[in-house]
């Protein structure tokens, strides 16, 4: 693991992406320590205040301080996908493993599920789950896990058929071993990587499409600082106070861009090689 | 060439800007797209209406009726029999005449039990309407009212032609024929629905030749459409959207103030809600003057105490209400919250401010220990699927007289009953403000009955709005009055320069 952590640091690309990524899940860890101001505190006399010394970030519509909202905004955001990037690798990975290994009409069959799911416009798909279940945690945490694992299962299955076809898998059949044996000792092992960078990367498309959520009322709710609601609350403001839309911007881009450069630096480490290696 | 010299000779000599541009208004698409082309209809497509059809008596820029199709009215002195003459020579669109006849057919439909119109319940006043000549209508009352031509003055009380609707009082007319200055041409609520300029309008050809009327949903799309030269207006801008067109010389803004409001709704039939006490605490925990100015700017509102007849009105009551975060507290502890109350509030951008208030709301009420959780709606389809259907949620109205808003909202068997007000003693307050011919008298009544909202009822105002609009300034000719009373007719459109 160390040895690891090394080769991605060794890379500018890697060192840029795991800093942006740990410095954002410190500020949302220890953003009420740092924050000067309380996120949802109105003030009628300071409203869309431009940045300054008192308020860094300026303040938006309710005379809330920006920067203090911004550094609560990945809290929530953070919190969410990552609990769901852990269902859906742990969920998809498995599924994909056990498909790529057994083949065959089980395989095949449940892959025109697979492709059915895919072929679906997944926001809308989101949108009408939200809608039956109520936005918060409790229902976006297991449908984006869902969802995104979906995806997951698609690579993991391919890259579990060419290591299911591997002289060592084959020899391990030939011994007589049992299914679950051959995927815990012998497939698995050799698609954690995979699974590792796979996760990486759908965590990072997870936090837009929270953000995104949260843009269109399905998220985030009032008060709660979160990026995407913050740019869907000031989102009329552009030309006259751009700082609410911008920050929040800057922050969601910044932590999505720091994820990807990490994984493409965690899959160079390990070997991988995202845009062949992995197709989706 | 002649004669097209000779129109324009005519035109100029009657002081009548016309022009062959076409208005392009937005509509809020606030019903999904089953929006009705009938005045009376619960889903009432507004923008088309107000241009396709004439009212009898219509506000003047005072406020106080003026003559639209009637000329002139006169009552009994006990009020209860009112006389309309009508206006002479005045058409359909489709060429038939207005007389009387259309007067007792428009006024008696709105008591339809199968249209059941918002309208029902103040107009269900009228007893029956007897046509006096083609060109004199006599309403008679089943009570007094001393204020009846207020009555008629709303937005909806539009007069229809009864050949063309068949005559037919308990259904829905959608023919689109009117004798307003606009007639139909295409109608398509959920994309963009066509008026053309009709040309024998009473009060001359319309400014413009044709008007589109084009569904945005969303306030922001609508402003983005404004900005890009999609539309020509936009009505109710927030006051953080004003100063994008308040210092460019391509638009106009206007400010004007009104009796609109934008507020929260408590169904008092439903818990917690139906705990008198609960709903004042709410409201108690408002600080309405900070509300306003977060809400709507410094100078885009008038504070009021939850009862919804404007500062502008004959028949406001002077009520104080501060804001009082102990008296809650000790009213939530009687009614049994002593922990706190947690509610759900559903909210939507269906009015300016709508869900900024909700969330200015949510931080005072919690200092009372009152947790408010915002569930989002969808704009499209809110008035059809949340509102009235949950028990706390935002609503909109625009402004109303104060005996049309008591009628309308607070009767017990309104339509748009949306606290689910359900008092025989304000019903009966409510009749005695009709009845009473003393003014000073009238007043204290209607005082009374603002009193009694304030205390009990379940409807949070915590101000009226100043209502702004912007427009191209290729515009001309919009006065600055309630958005109800715009005369679209008089606007001329530029066909070049800013």
């Amino acid at each position: 693991m160390m040895n690891l952590l090394q080769t991605v640091i060794s890379r500018p690309s890697g060192a840029l992406g795991l800093g942006l990524t740990l410095f954002h899940v410190l500020m949302a860890l220890f953003a009420p320590w740092i924050a000067p101001y309380d996120p949802t505190m109105q003030n009628a006399d300071a409203i869309l205040l431009a940045p300054s010394f008192e308020h860094w970030m300026g303040t938006d519509t309710l005379g809330r301080d920006v920067f203090s909202r911004v550094l609560h905004g990945g809290r929530l955001a953070i919190a969410v996908t990552f609990s769901a990037a852990v269902i859906a690798t742990l969920w998809g990975g498995f599924a994909g493993i056990f498909f790529g290994t057994v083949g065959g009409r089980v395989d095949e069959f449940s892959m025109r599920i697979v492709d059915a799911f895919l072929s679906m416009p997944w926001l809308l798909f989101l949108l009408l789950i939200i809608s039956i279940g109520g936005a918060g945690p409790v229902t976006i945490i297991p449908t984006l896990g869902f969802f995104y694992g979906v995806a997951i299962l698609r690579v993991v299955r391919g890259a579990a058929m060419q290591v299911a076809a591997r002289d060592f898998v084959t020899a391990a059949k030939a011994r007589g071993e049992r299914l679950w044996p051959v995927i815990a000792r012998e497939v698995f092992p050799n698609l954690s990587d995979i699974l590792l960078v796979e996760g990486a990367m759908r965590w990072s498309w997870m936090l837009l499409a929270f953000s995104s959520l949260s843009f269109l009322g399905f998220g985030a709710t009032p008060p709660t600082p979160d990026w995407g609601l913050m740019v869907a609350q000031e989102r009329g403001l552009l030309s006259t106070a751009p700082w609410g839309v911008f920050w929040p911007c800057f922050a969601l881009s910044s932590l999505i861009i720091g994820i990807n450069l990490l994984a493409d630096a965690i899959g160079k480490a390990l070997g991988l090689d995202r845009a062949t290696a992995i197709a989706v | 060439m002649k004669k097209s010299l000779l129109l324009s000779a005519a035109l100029v000599m009657a002081g009548t800007a016309v022009s062959a541009e076409t208005l392009r208004i937005p509509h809020e698409l606030g019903y999904g797209g089953s929006e009705s082309i009938d005045p009376i209809s619960p889903q009432r497509f507004y923008e088309a209406i107000q241009n396709v059809y004439s009212r009898l008596v219509r506000q003047g820029e005072d406020g106080r009726p003026s003559p639209d199709l009637a000329l002139s009215w006169e009552a009994t002195p006990d009020a209860k029999e009112w006389t309309f003459k009508l206006r002479e020579g005045v058409t359909f669109h489709n060429g038939n005449a207005f007389t009387a006849e259309d007067v007792a057919f428009s006024l008696m439909r709105t008591q339809s039990e199968t249209i059941d119109s918002p309208t029902k319940g103040v107009m269900e006043i009228i007893d029956h309407v007897e046509v006096v000549d083609p060109m004199t209508a006599k309403v008679v009352l089943k009570q007094t009212h001393a204020d009846f031509p207020l009555l008629v003055m709303d937005y909806r009380i539009k007069m229809l032609d009864a050949e063309t609707c068949g005559n037919e009082l308990d259904a829905l007319c959608e023919s689109g024929v009117g004798t307003g200055p606009f007639q139909l041409v295409d109608y398509d609520p959920l994309g963009t629905t066509t008026l053309k300029r009709f040309d024998n309008y009473y009060n001359g050809p319309a400014g413009t030749e044709n008007m589109e009327l084009i569904a945005i949903a969303d306030q922001d799309a609508r402003v983005a459409a404004l900005q890009a030269g999609q539309i020509d207006f936009i009505y109710a801008l927030s006051a953080e959207q004003t100063p994008l067109f308040a210092n460019n010389p391509n638009f106009t803004v206007q400010s004007v103030p009104t009796g609109r409001w934008v507020g929260l709704v408590m169904n008092t039939q439903t818990a917690p809600f139906d705990d008198p006490r609960v709903r004042k605490a709410i409201r108690m925990t408002a600080d309405r003057d900070a509300l306003g100015k977060l809400v709507y700017g410094k100078d885009g509102f008038i504070t009021s105490c939850d009862h919804p007849v404007w500062s502008g009105d004959q028949y406001r009551a002077d009520i104080d209400c501060p804001r009082d975060i102990e008296g809650a507290k000790a009213l939530l502890a009687e009614a049994g919250y002593a922990d706190g109350l947690t509610v759900e509030l559903f909210v939507s951008d269906i009015s300016e401010g709508a869900v900024k208030m909700a969330e200015v709301l949510q931080n005072q009420a919690k200092d009372a220990g009152i947790t408010i959780e915002l569930i989002q709606a969808p704009s499209d389809g809110y008035w059809g699927d949340v509102w009235m259907k949950e028990a706390f949620f935002a609503t909109g109205w625009s402004q109303r007289p104060a005996d049309q808003i008591l009628n309308e909202a607070y009767r017990s068997t309104a339509a748009w009953n949306e606290t689910g007000w359900n008092s025989s003693e304000f019903d009966a307050q409510l009749d005695a403000a009709r009845g009473e011919l003393d003014f000073d008298a009238r007043k204290a009544v209607y005082g009374e009955m603002q009193k009694t909202l304030w205390e009990t009822g379940g409807s949070f105002i915590p101000v009226h709005l100043n209502t702004v609009r912007a427009f191209s300034s290729k515009l001309s000719g919009i006065q600055p009055v309630e958005d109800f009373s715009i005369r679209y007719e008089d606007v001329v459109k530029s066909g070049s320069g800013s």
